[in-house]
């Protein structure tokens, strides 16, 4: 086989999961054997092979913008101003200041929440890095965690139920369930 | 100038292209279960050369409707090779007969304006 085949080869499966670079190679060996059987020297099937197939950051960059962790990275994104925006009202409603958590576990919970947005921003946004938007492999369990956590404090510490945090426990419980379905296709490519 | 007329329509139409590549993927998927080349090869053929999409980005394309639940994709093991073979799923052939039927009425309602009166 032409180096240039072995090289662009070496390429996706630096940039790709490895399922998805072996589909690629595949695809691209079909080409550059097809060359072959035209009739085509080595090197000039393999370029005309490359030339078919297009630039490797073209093909990492249209497999990232497809890449599962990165679409599960913007619902959860998208959904976060509804539930902040829930979680508040109802928080404020309830008076949440006067409960007693301790400041520490507050801080605590804030700090967390901003780290797990910022990995999520960095695997929303990636274009070209597949394996940044695995970042929201990391995040998402965070993030199903802090929701966990905010219904447990409701249960714990609300003197009573009002409608605005029956919503926000909804939203929240609607959120897990969708984190919980995605993360297993997100620990699998 | 006339290069860069050329380049701006060959932009425009492979937008329009993108706009239809998941109907046109569950197109050539119709006759029976495909590889992401021979998907490429089927369309490149069946839009008489006109449609030479990257290979390379035909598979993510696979993949994205593939996590839509309208393909189905499975390794297979021929001649020591290792290949993934995408076939329609019934959700896959309900979507291509609706965007079909949607296809025809656009393209019967452009046709006759575009088209001048006999």
């Amino acid at each position: 086989m032409s180096p240039l085949i072995g090289d662009y080869i070496a390429g996706l499966r630096r940039r790709l999961p490895a399922a998805i670079a072996d589909e690629a190679a595949g695809g691209l060996t079909e080409a550059y054997q097809h060359h072959l059987a035209a009739g085509s020297g080595q090197d000039d099937a393999a370029r005309a092979a490359m030339a078919e197939f297009g630039d490797l950051d073209l093909v990492a960059g249209e497999f990232t913008r497809q890449a599962p962790g990165r679409r599960a990275a913007r619902l959860l994104l998208a959904t976060g101003p509804v539930a902040g925006l829930c979680w508040a009202a109802a928080l404020i409603g309830s008076r949440a200041w006067t409960w007693p958590v301790p400041v520490a576990a507050r801080a605590g919970f804030g700090a967390v929440l901003a780290g797990a947005v910022l990995t999520l921003l960095s695997a929303a946004t990636s274009r070209r890095s597949y394996q940044r938007t695995r970042l929201a492999m990391l995040a998402s369990p965070v993030i199903l965690a802090l929701d966990a956590t905010a219904i447990t404090a409701v249960m714990l510490e609300a003197p009573a139920m009002t409608r605005a945090l029956g919503m926000a426990v909804a939203v929240s419980l609607a959120r897990m369930s969708f984190t919980a379905c995605t993360l297993p296709r997100l620990a699998t490519r | 100038m006339i290069l860069r007329v050329a380049y701006l329509l060959m932009r425009a139409e492979a937008q329009a292209l993108k706009g239809h590549l998941d109907t046109l993927l569950l197109a050539s998927l119709e006759a029976g279960p495909r590889h992401g080349y021979a998907v490429k090869e089927a369309l490149r053929a069946g839009s008489g050369a006109r449609f030479d999409l990257p290979t390379g980005t035909i598979y993510p394309a696979l993949r994205r409707v593939e996590a839509a639940g309208l393909v189905s994709g499975t390794w297979t093991e021929a001649g020591g090779r290792r290949r993934r073979i995408y076939e329609l799923t019934p959700a896959g052939r309900r979507r291509l007969t609706g965007e079909r039927a949607a296809w025809r009425d656009f393209a019967s309602a452009v046709t006759a304006i575009l088209e001048p009166a006999p």
